[in-house]
C-alpha cells in the first residue's frame, strides 16, 4: 500500500507525458518548435486528437479488462468476453456492406450493447443468474456474431479490407469529437469502476463471500457490467476491436502494484492510455498506419504468453 | 430487542430451483451459545447455515436479532453475521491482509479510505488464528489448512456476533482443530452466536454446548451432546453402528464406530463361541470376532467392564454382574451352562482376582480340546495373577491339559477354523 501513492504520481505523469511526446511524432516530422507552414494544423488538428482518443480507448478497454476479470474470477477474461467486439463487427460490417461504410461507429455501438443485451437476457431467464452462465452465453452469442460476420466478409466484395482494418483496430479516423465523446464515457464509468474497487476485490472471491461480507452482489454485477459494457462499446465504436490491450494491461499493473483493485482499477486507466498511446504512435510512425491491433497483439502476445511461463512457475 | 434470541428460525424452508433440501425446521439459538449441526452427506446441513447467512432464499419465519433477515441491507448484514465456508476459489495472488481487510468493507463507506483502526483489528484477528507471519504471503501459496484460517480470521475481522461456519475445521490438523474450536468457545463464552457444521462428531461433542441433528433436511434431535448422540439415533440417521462412552479424559460423549457385518464368513457361522474375558481383555477380540459372523456369547462380565460394553454394543449375549461384589451363585450356574453349549470357548487372559476366580475355575470342568487361550505377545499368566498364585495355576493347568494357547487373533481364528486356506483367511481379513 505504501507504493500505491508515488506509483499511480509517477503513471500519471508518464501518461501526461506520453501524450505531450507522442503529439510531436509522426512522419511528417515535426518537432517541439516547428515554423513549416501547416504544422500547427496536422499537430492541432489531426494528431491531438488521435492520441487523446488512443489514450482514453486504450484506458477504457484497460479499466474494463481488470473489472471483467475480477467479476469473472477469470484472469483470462478480456473486455470482449461476454461479446461485445463481435456485436460491435457485426454492427460495422452491416454498415460497410449495407451503407457504404456510413455510420459506422453508431452501428457498431448499437451492435455492441444489442450483444450485452442479448447475453443478458437469454442468461437471466430463470430469475437468478451465475457468472459461469453468463460467460459461457456471451461465449455463444459471440461465436454466433461472429459466424455472422465471416458471412459478410465472404460477400463484401470490395470491402473486404475495410471490415478487416476494422476488426483489427486503428485510429486513422479518429477525430475531436471521438476523444471528446471517449472522454465522456470514460470519466464517469471509470469513477464509477474505480469505487467499486472494493466490490470487485470481494466479488473476485465469489458472489457469495461478497454477499457475506456485506457487498450487494447483484447491485455490484449490474454496475460493473453496465459501466463495462458502455466502455468497451464506445471504444469499439471508435476504433474497432483493438486487441490484447483489455487483456494484458491489467496483468502488468497487478504485477506493479498487487492485485487490490482499489489501486488496479485506477492504474489501469494510466496504464491502458499510455500503451495505446506509444502502440498507435508506432503504426502510424514506422508502420505506415498499419491497424493498431496488429502492433497491441504483436507486442501483447508473446508478453502473455511470459506471463502465462512465470505464472506456471510463480504459484 | 425483547427477543432473547440471536437467531430464530420457525418452518424455514430452503433448497436450490424448486427443491426444497431444508423443510420445515424450526429452531433458536441464543447469545453465548456454540451449536453444532451435525447429519449425514447431503443431508441439508451446508444449506440451513446458509439459508441463516441469505446465501440462499427461505421461506418461513428467519430472525436475526429480532428482525427480518431479508429486512437487512447487505452491509447490516456484514456487521451482524460472519460466514466461514468451507472454502473459497482462489483465482487471484491477493496477500492474506488483503483478503481479511475485506472484512472491513461492511463498516467504511465505499468513499472512504480503510481506517489504522481496521487494521488493527484485522491484525488481531491473524494472531486469533495463529497466522500473523502469512499477512504478506500470496493466497495462492497457501496450504488448504493455511486458507481455511484466513477464512477464520476475515469473519473473526467481521466483529459480529454471529457466526456461522461450515465445516471450519476440515483442512486443520489436531493441534490447530482444538486451537480454532477453543478460539469459538471463548468468543461463545464471550456472548457470541456461534454455529458450526460438523462431520466429526466427535469433535463437535467436545467443544458444542448443542447439537442440532438433521436427516433429509428436517430436525430429529435438538439438545446436549449426551442427549443427541445415542447409538440408536445415529443409527437411524447414520445407518451407521456405534458405541458411545463418557471420555475418561474430557468427560464429554465420545463415540466410536463398529462394525457388525454378519453376511461375511457364514462357514463359520454354525460355530458357537464363548468368550470368556474381563478387564477390559476382550473388548478388542469381541469387536474383531464380531466381523466373522459367528454365533457369539461373552461369559460374567462386570457392568463396569470395558468388555460389558462392548458387548451391549456389539448386542453379544452376556452375563452382567455388580461390580466388585462376589458373583451370585446362579449366575455362576448360567455360566456354565453357556460352557457346556458352546462348541469352543476362548479364553482371553485377563487379570483374576478373588472375585471372579471361581469364572476361571469353571473352565476346568469343559474338555480342554475345545478350549483356545489368547495370551498377548510378551505377556506372562503370572502378570494376571492378584490371588497369590492360585489363578496363574489354573491358567497353567488349562495349557498343559491340551487347551491351545495363541497370541494373535488370526492364531484364534486358525484355531476355530483348522482347514482355513489362505484364500478365505485372506477375504476374511479384508472384511475387517
Amino acid at each position: 500500500m505504501t507504493r500505491t501513492i508515488p506509483v499511480l504520481t509517477c503513471l500519471t505523469i508518464v501518461a501526461i507525458l506520453t501524450i505531450i511526446l507522442c503529439t510531436f511524432i509522426g512522419p511528417a516530422g515535426f518537432g517541439f518548435i516547428s515554423t513549416a507552414p501547416g504544422a500547427a494544423d496536422i499537430v492541432g488538428s489531426i494528431r491531438l486528437p488521435r492520441v487523446l482518443a488512443a489514450f482514453f480507448v486504450g484506458a477504457s478497454l484497460a479499466v474494463a479488462g481488470a473489472a471483467m476479470q475480477a467479476l469473472f474470477r477469470n484472469p483470462m477474461a478480456d473486455p470482449y468476453i461476454l461479446g461485445i467486439s463481435s456485436g460491435g463487427a457485426l454492427g460495422a460490417s452491416v454498415a460497410i456492406v449495407f451503407l457504404g461504410g456510413l455510420f459506422v461507429p453508431v452501428f457498431a455501438w448499437a451492435g455492441a450493447v444489442i450483444a450485452i443485451l442479448i447475453v443478458w437476457l437469454i442468461a437471466s431467464r430463470r430469475g437468478v443468474i451465475s457468472v459461469e452462465t453468463l460467460l459461457l452465453t456471451g461465449i455463444a452469442v459471440s461465436f454466433f456474431f461472429s459466424a455472422i460476420v465471416s458471412f459478410l466478409i465472404a460477400i463484401a466484395g470490395e470491402n473486404v479490407h475495410q471490415i478487416i482494418f476494422w476488426l483489427m483496430g486503428g485510429f486513422w479516423n479518429a477525430s475531436a469529437s471521438d476523444a471528446i465523446l471517449s472522454a465522456c464515457i470514460l470519466v464517469p464509468a471509470g469513477l464509477l469502476l474505480f469505487f467499486m474497487g472494493r466490490d470487485l476485490n470481494a466479488l473476485s472471491l465469489g458472489e457469495e463471500t461478497a454477499a457475506h461480507l456485506g457487498i450487494d452482489a447483484a447491485r455490484a454485477r449490474w454496475s460493473v457490467l453496465g459501466g463495462s459494457t458502455l466502455l468497451v462499446a464506445g471504444a469499439v465504436s471508435i476504433a474497432g476491436s483493438i486487441g490484447f490491450v483489455g487483456l494484458v494491461t491489467p496483468h502488468i499493473v497487478r504485477m506493479l502494484l498487487g492485485q487490490d483493485n482499489r489501486v488496479v482499477i485506477p492504474a489501469c486507466i494510466f496504464a491502458g492510455g499510455i500503451l495505446l498511446v506509444i502502440s498507435d504512435t508506432l503504426t502510424r510512425t514506422f508502420f505506415s498506419d498499419l491497424p493498431v491491433g496488429i502492433i497491441t497483439a504483436f507486442i501483447g502476445a508473446p508478453f502473455f504468453i511470459w506471463l502465462i511461463y512465470q505464472r506456471g512457475n510463480v504459484t | 430487542m425483547s427477543d432473547p434470541n440471536r437467531i430464530n428460525a420457525e418452518n424455514l424452508h430452503a433448497g436450490y430451483d424448486t427443491q426444497a433440501i431444508v423443510k420445515s425446521i424450526s429452531c433458536s439459538f441464543g447469545p453465548g451459545t456454540f451449536t453444532g449441526i451435525i447429519g449425514p452427506n447431503g443431508s441439508g446441513k451446508t444449506t440451513l447455515l446458509r439459508a441463516f447467512s441469505r446465501a440462499i432464499p427461505s421461506s418461513g419465519i428467519l430472525e436475526l436479532d429480532g428482525k427480518d433477515v431479508r429486512d437487512y441491507t447487505p452491509a447490516e448484514l456484514g456487521m451482524a453475521l460472519g460466514f466461514v465456508p468451507q472454502d473459497e476459489p482462489r483465482p487471484f495472488a491477493y496477500t492474506v491482509m488483503q483478503v481479511v481487510l475485506m472484512a472491513r468493507y461492511a463498516r467504511t463507506s465505499r468513499f472512504a479510505a480503510l481506517l489504522p483502526a481496521d487494521y488493527d483489528r484485522c491484525h488481531r484477528a491473524l494472531a486469533e488464528t495463529g497466522i500473523t507471519d502469512l499477512a504478506a504471503r500470496s493466497i495462492r501459496t497457501l496450504s488448504g489448512g493455511e486458507w481455511q484460517r484466513v477464512l477464520i480470521a476475515r469473519a473473526l475481522a467481521q466483529d459480529t456476533s454471529v457466526l456461522l461456519l461450515d465445516e471450519p475445521t476440515s483442512h486443520l490438523d489436531l493441534a490447530h482443530q482444538s486451537d480454532i474450536l477453543m478460539l469459538m468457545r471463548n468468543l461463545a463464552a464471550s456472548g457470541a452466536t456461534i454455529i458450526g457444521v460438523f462431520h466429526d462428531l466427535n469433535l463437535a461433542a467436545l467443544y458444542c454446548d448443542r447439537l442440532i441433528m438433521i436427516k433429509n433436511g428436517q430436525m430429529v434431535a435438538d439438545g446436549t451432546p449426551a442427549q443427541v448422540l445415542t447409538p440408536e439415533k445415529i443409527r437411524n440417521v447414520y445407518g451407521a453402528d456405534v458405541v458411545t462412552s463418557c471420555h475418561p479424559a474430557t468427560g464429554r460423549t465420545f463415540l466410536m464406530p463398529v462394525k457388525t457385518t454378519n453376511g461375511n464368513g457364514s462357514h463359520l457361522k454354525s460355530l458357537n463361541v464363548l468368550v470368556v474375558s474381563g478387564g477390559g481383555s476382550g473388548a478388542g477380540l469381541l469387536h474383531f470376532l464380531a466381523g466373522r459372523g459367528l454365533s457369539l456369547s461373552a461369559g460374567i462380565l462386570a457392568t463396569t467392564d470395558t468388555d460389558y460394553l462392548t458387548a451391549q454394543a456389539l448386542e453379544i449375549p452376556c452375563i452382567p454382574v455388580l461390580p466388585f461384589s462376589q458373583i451370585p451363585a446362579h449366575e455362576l450356574e448360567k455360566q456354565k451352562a453357556m460352557l457346556a453349549g458352546a462348541d469352543r470357548v476362548i479364553l482371553s487372559a485377563h487379570p483374576v482376582g478373588a472375585g471372579n476366580l471361581p469364572v476361571l475355575l469353571a473352565l476346568h470342568d469343559v474338555d480342554p480340546a475345545r478350549i483356545i487361550i489368547h495370551l498377548p505377545e510378551g505377556r506372562e499368566f503370572t502378570s494376571y495373577d492378584f490371588t497369590k498364585g492360585t489363578a496363574a495355576t489354573a491358567y497353567q493347568d488349562l495349557c498343559a491339559a491340551g487347551a491351545a494357547c495363541t497370541s494373535t487373533y488370526d492364531g484364534i481364528l486358525r484355531l476355530l477354523l483348522p482347514n482355513l486356506n489362505g484364500d478365505e483367511n485372506h477375504e476374511t481379513r479384508n472384511t475387517n
